[in-house]
């Protein structure tokens, strides 16, 4: 008998690891969330001659809230979930400073054993180049003393350590199995509703994305993504209409013998964004291509990874390309200071703990970001207008509980911006994490430490008036944490940030065009450091108790030196 | 130290020599926002004799050492007419800075010398040249007329026993095209029309005006003048078809189309209106044509200026030069 080229369609593969599991206990009701309790106790200290008669000086915050949502299974193959969020304000008695919200809503589940589907509040991930949601900036490898008050803005958004965005549509997979030549294609698809129409001018924004997912064998797979962003025609009185869709093409390759193996990761695609109907809008198409290979040494621990790429100018993808932080927004804490009440900038401590900055929605034009934490990748790898290299020598061996990484980046622009010499950059980093009481025969109390340093530089040979571009940015980072009594931790913690030098900056008009430029001067650093500590219930609880003083440097600002020194209380628990 | 900079180096060869770069740029020019500005050629004119009646234009040169946003200015010493020129570059040439003897500012230029001067928005340059014109520019279309010989004897004109009443050809620097222009105005403190000015096509050996059938393609352009002090003068232009081809206009049964202009802009400027456009007016208020309704300049057998004012508003006073139908578009002068 002839055998049909594919033997069965079966479930394999859904929305990876982006979507939880389904739970596996029998129960048709349980609960999950998460609870918290935050206090701020900040004092503002400036290094000035001039008295600050109008600030004031001492600050308290603080919230409670409650995240409660309720799982329903009506069925072994139906899942629903509602969660709401309970807040009150420290202050807030009798209903005043209470909200109470919708946080997420889902119905998922799956149909006649083979579709997996998800209907509602979802978070979904595709490529570094369709749809990633990249680490903010600066704070995103701080130590874990930083890390506590990052973890709440971060789960407050979303933002997952597997880089999914959170959105709200639908989605569904499913995988077919294969008796020979190929072992399972696996697909995935999304839409979700990115803006709603306001019936003016405003037309309803949507996000889809396709992902055909070629497993050949343990050694290839291949992929083929698709994603768009676009408005809906006729769901508003504007003629005009955006659509920036990507392609993108995968391929991972992998060999291993016993002590050696090789990995080759590619993507390569290009983008095409369109405003319809809107004469003056640019009519934009580019390419990129990236690629990695890999070759690890078991038994020395060694890995080596060359990576090369090229992102063209006028690459956009809105999925990838939308930034964490929105770098208009103004800080709620000590927002004007001195007599004059000037703006104060946004800092590292700023990014660390307040989420009036962070971003949920796609934008379809590069949002703008801050030279002086970021000037070689402000939107990841995704990045336009980059090519180059990049080397990492890492370091990680199972039988020894230091793991090291460093890494060496050479890239240019590939179009130049206001003149053909393209900037340089250039990036080296380097992280390590040693578990030191492994050192110790017989320790069990955790003794952690981590290492990071970045070294971020900018060049561009000046020529007649025009300036040369020289922006250099520094990052060292170091955390300590210290298991003192079963459960107990102390925690050290400091990050130094330090800038200077020149660019000149890109100001786009409302397509991202490049219409002007503005020349960008800074001097500066910021110092954060921390000493707490920290007791653990469970995995899931723990109370942290910590002092944090920050200080702020710039000599080149209208605002003089200041401090901000900072006592945190942090109840959390997740269940 | 000595390793680092090795490995940067052997990695900035590898690198860079694989990377190209795109040979345009984004955004603007640097060198044009920040760089230094000089002049690396002067301004100079291809031609400074020039024949514009012949249809002889010119066109200035000069360079820069970025782009940058320039204006040329050409002043005639004897009219006072204007031309300007802008751009955003860093040459001035024949793409970017031809002359064809037209203005931008009302009068027109007439054989004189004129005065070119080159300035930039974002420096304090200024260069200058001069350039003489041997003739002025011919318009092309159906030349009522400019005044320069007199009034046409197959018009018919009427004027008001008003006092200090002006009616007549004046010789003057300041007319708009030429030397000469019709000067009207005076007081009449009895009815609204001063005077008024017959233009039949008689008066130019036809019947009817020598005009293409379609309204969407003939204009009427005139230059009219009003005085700084003075706003309470009407002119009132009306267009009569014989549309049964009798040769006499019967306003019972045949078409008038008008158009009435309140003196607004000091000094002179063009009116031009599409002939599809003029509407049938009693006094002063659309009303339906009296003949078949069709805009038929074909057809058209006289042309009445009329100037009017309102009896109580005093001395009124209007200038009236350079009456051209045009074909396919307004008069550019």
């Amino acid at each position: 008998m002839k055998r049909t080229f594919y033997t069965r369609l079966i479930l394999v593969l859904l929305l990876g690891s982006h979507v939880s599991a389904q739970a596996q206990d029998d129960k048709k009701i349980s609960f999950t969330g998460a609870a918290r309790s935050l206090f701020y106790a900040d004092k503002l200290t400036q290094d000035t001659s001039a008295i600050d008669t109008v600030t004031i000086p001492k600050l308290n915050s603080g919230h409670v809230l409650v995240d409660l949502g309720i799982n329903i299974r009506p069925n072994k193959n139906t899942e629903i979930l509602a969660m709401v969020r309970l807040r009150n304000d420290y202050g807030g008695f009798w209903g005043s400073g209470v909200t109470f919200d919708l946080r997420q809503m889902y119905v998922k589940g799956v149909i006649g054993g083979i579709v997996k589907y998800q209907l509602g509040d979802f978070n979904y991930r595709m490529t570094r180049y369709t749809m990633w949601n990249y680490d903010q900036e600066v704070i995103s490898n701080a130590p874990l003393a930083f890390q506590q008050q990052t973890d709440l803005v971060n789960y407050d958004h979303f933002y997952n350590s597997d880089h999914s965005w959170r959105q709200q549509g639908a989605s569904l997979g499913f995988a077919l199995q294969f008796s020979r030549f190929v072992q399972e294609l696996q697909v995935n698809a999304v839409t979700t509703r990115v803006k709603t129409s306001d019936f003016g001018l405003t037309p309803d924004r949507l996000f889809s994305g396709i992902n055909l997912q070629l497993v050949q064998s343990k050694y290839l797979e291949a992929g083929f993504n698709y994603v768009n962003l676009y408005d809906v025609p006729g769901t508003s009185k504007n003629a005009s209409g955006f659509q920036n869709p990507v392609y993108t093409g995968t391929l991972q390759a992998r060999y291993e013998t016993k002590n050696w193996e090789a990995k080759l990761d590619a993507e390569f695609g290009n983008s095409k964004t369109r405003f319809k109907n809107d004469t003056l809008a640019p009519d934009w198409k580019d390419k990129f291509m990236d690629g990695s290979a890999t070759i690890s040494q078991n038994q020395t621990g060694l890995h080596v990874t060359v990576n090369a790429k090229i992102v063209g100018s006028a690459f956009r993808s809105p999925g990838a390309q939308t930034k964490r932080i929105d770098y208009n927004g103004l800080p709620q804490a000590y927002q004007r200071i001195t007599s004059n009440q000037d703006l104060r900038q946004l800092t590292m401590l700023d990014l660390m703990r307040e989420s009036s900055f962070y971003n949920l929605q796609f934008h379809p034009y590069l949002m703008d970001f801050a030279p002086r934490y970021d000037n070689i990748t402000p939107y990841g790898d995704a990045t336009p207008n980059r090519q180059g290299m990049t080397i990492k020598l890492k370091y990680a061996k199972k039988s020894i509980p230091v793991t090291a990484e460093f890494a060496h980046s050479q890239l240019q622009e590939v179009r130049g911006e206001g003149t053909l010499m393209p900037r340089k950059f250039n990036r080296n980093t380097f992280t390590l994490d040693a578990k030191l009481n492994e050192f110790f025969k017989g320790w069990k109390k955790q003794i952690h430490l981590t290492l990071n340093y970045r070294d971020d530089k900018t060049n561009r040979e000046g020529e007649d008036l025009v300036k040369a571009v020289d922006l250099k940015t520094n990052c060292l980072s170091a955390g300590l944490e210290i298991e003192v009594l079963k459960s107990f931790d102390l925690l050290f913690g400091i990050q130094q940030l330090s800038y200077k030098g020149f660019d000149y900056t890109a100001v786009r008009n409302t397509y991202s065009e490049i219409f002007n430029f503005s020349e960008y001067r800074v001097d500066g650093n910021e110092t954060l450091q921390a000493i707490g500590a920290r007791y653990r219930f469970s995995e899931k609880t723990f109370l942290s108790a910590q002092l944090n003083q920050f200080q702020s440097k710039n000599a080149l600002s209208s605002l003089p030196d200041y401090s901000i020194k900072q006592f945190m209380l942090l109840f959390q628990m997740k269940f | 130290m000595k390793y680092s900079l090795l490995f940067s180096a052997i990695i900035s060869l590898v690198v860079f020599s694989g990377c190209k770069t795109d040979d345009e740029f984004d955004g603007p020019s640097l060198n044009d926002l920040y760089g230094k500005f000089s002049i690396v050629e002067p301004l100079s004119a291809s031609v400074y004799d020039v024949d514009f009646g012949t249809g002889q234009t010119t066109f200035f040169k000069a360079s820069f050492s970025k782009n940058i946003a320039w204006k040329l200015n050409i002043t005639g010493l004897e009219s006072g007419a204007k031309k300007e020129i802008t751009g955003f570059s860093n040459v001035l040439d024949a793409t970017n800075a031809t002359w064809n003897g037209t203005i931008t500012k009302l009068p027109l230029f007439r054989i004189e010398d004129c005065a070119v001067e080159l300035t930039f928005d974002t420096e304090t340059d200024t260069l200058r040249d001069t350039l003489h014109v041997a003739s002025a520019r011919i318009n092309e279309g159906f030349l009522l007329s400019d005044f320069e010989d007199g009034v046409n004897p197959g018009w018919q004109s009427f004027a008001q026993s008003g006092a200090s009443m002006s009616f007549a050809v004046q010789t003057s620097d300041s007319a708009a095209q030429g030397a000469k222009y019709f000067d009207m105005g005076g007081v009449v403190d009895w009815d609204w029309l001063l005077g008024y000015l017959y233009l039949p096509a008689s008066a130019y050996g036809a019947t009817t005006y020598p005009l293409s059938a379609n309204p969407d393609e003939v204009f009427f352009n005139s230059m009219i003048y009003k005085s700084e002090s003075l706003s309470n003068g009407i002119l009132l232009f009306q267009f009569t078809e014989d549309d049964n081809g009798d040769g006499t206009f019967t306003s019972a049964n045949e078409d008038m189309y008008s158009i009435q202009v309140t003196l607004s802009e000091n000094g002179w400027s063009q009116l031009s209106v599409k002939y599809s456009d003029l509407a049938t007016l009693v006094n002063g208020s659309p009303a339906t044509p009296a003949g078949n309704g069709v805009h038929e300049p074909n057809k058209l057998s006289q042309v009445n200026v009329l100037f009017l004012k309102n009896p109580s508003s005093g001395y009124a006073h209007t200038r009236l030069d350079y009456l051209i139908f045009t074909q396919g578009a307004p008069l550019v002068p």
